[in-house]
């Protein structure tokens, strides 16, 4: 699991507004790093570095709502939760085989067949994952993601102070 | 679930007055799902409760440093609950798929012995023995029932951890911390959430439901 960076210069001096903005930054950068090699089900690491980073940019987004544009913020929140289910369809598959084998292993040979069968059931979902997050990943170049969150962070804001965070 | 607003937050303001108000609705969120999830049916609050708990572990695991030494070890408390939670969210999203394909196995057998009777009068029983699925369903049962008596396990596991939470006075100490804030500016520091930052923890990197 890759962790996570510093956010550099964050401070008591600062404004939330310029908190958020240099978290924000920060985290989605992590994100598109953890871009490549995603549709590997050869390596399942991928997609759960990725959906970790993709979480933590989630969490800044909800944390530091109040700092940003309104409608800017909420488009780029959107698609990250869109590309966050998207990973989850991939990677929840892959744990829960990872379990079921587990469990396999601490079962008798005669419970084996049924716990076979429920496995393959999970393959199918892994594989449905598996193109359900080439087509986010799709979408989320298409729609320049990565370009939106930079200008999110790099836009003056007025935001009104009585909305959530 | 959506998360409970935060009022009159200032975006131009101090860093340190937003993210303790923050912090508080997030905390109050929390506790606002008892004592409804102690119920064992009431999975969908015991789901929220999950969320809740993750969130507040989100913001504080973000800016624990800034406040009182409390406000770190309830980062890890949090943390340690949405695992837990998440184990009995795991058993509850599992647990009707198992049993759904079980009924569709049953299903199919019913119906593929039936055609193996033919013009019969009545059916053979030596032909259910002959089911596709017969080998199958006994793994499947015994997936069943471990599923069942984990969730019963874990669930008691949960109620015994927010009852320790209360007994440690969780709320009160995170509370307080919130009011011990550091009048170092540069105690103030978000650095990471796993390692490296001041809650010792992989934070978000558990495989517990997003």
């Amino acid at each position: 699991m890759a962790k996570a960076r510093d956010i550099p210069g964050i401070d008591g001096r600062m404004t939330f507004r310029e908190a958020g903005r240099e978290a924000v930054a920060v985290r989605a950068r992590e994100v598109f790093e953890h871009a490549g090699g995603v549709l590997d089900t050869d390596d399942i690491e991928r997609v759960h570095d990725m959906r970790v980073a993709t979480r933590r940019l989630r969490a800044v987004l909800e944390v530091f709502e109040a700092a940003f544009d309104r409608a800017e913020h909420r488009a780029v929140l959107r698609d990250v939760k869109r590309l966050a289910d998207a990973l989850g369809a991939r990677r929840d598959p892959d744990v829960q085989l990872a379990a079921l084998e587990a469990l396999a292993r601490s079962m008798p040979e005669e419970d084996q067949p049924g716990l076979d069968v429920f496995a393959q059931r999970i393959r199918v979902d892994q594989a449905q994952g598996n193109l359900t997050l080439a087509a986010a990943l799709q979408a989320t170049k298409e729609h320049d993601l990565a370009g939106r969150v930079r200008a999110l962070v790099a836009a003056p804001a007025d935001a009104d102070p009585e909305r959530a965070a | 679930m959506k998360p409970r607003k935060v009022k009159h937050l200032d975006p131009d303001g101090l860093l340190a007055d937003n993210v303790a108000r923050i912090v508080s609705v997030r905390l109050d969120e929390l506790c606002g799902f008892m004592p409804q999830a102690a119920d064992p049916q009431e999975v969908t609050a015991l789901h929220d409760l999950r969320i809740a708990a993750k969130r507040l572990r989100y913001v504080l695991e973000l800016f624990a440093p800034s406040f009182g030494p409390y406000a770190a070890t309830a980062a890890k408390k949090a943390r340690k609950l949405q695992d837990l939670v998440g184990e009995i969210h795991d058993c509850d999203v599992t647990l009707p798929r198992v049993e759904a394909l079980l009924a569709e196995l049953r299903e199919r057998d019913a119906a593929e012995v039936r055609q193996l009777a033919g013009d019969a009068t009545d059916l053979d029983a030596a032909l259910a023995a002959g089911a596709p699925h017969a080998a199958s369903f006994r793994g499947l049962e015994s997936l069943d029932i471990y599923l069942r008596a984990r969730r019963d396990l874990l669930f008691e596991r949960f109620l015994e951890q927010w009852h320790e939470l209360e007994r440690q006075g969780f709320r009160t100490r995170l509370e307080f911390a919130l009011a011990e804030r550091s009048s170092d500016p540069e105690d103030f520091t978000s650095r990471s959430h796993d390692g490296n930052g001041a809650v010792p923890t992989d934070d978000l990197a558990s495989d517990a439901p997003a």
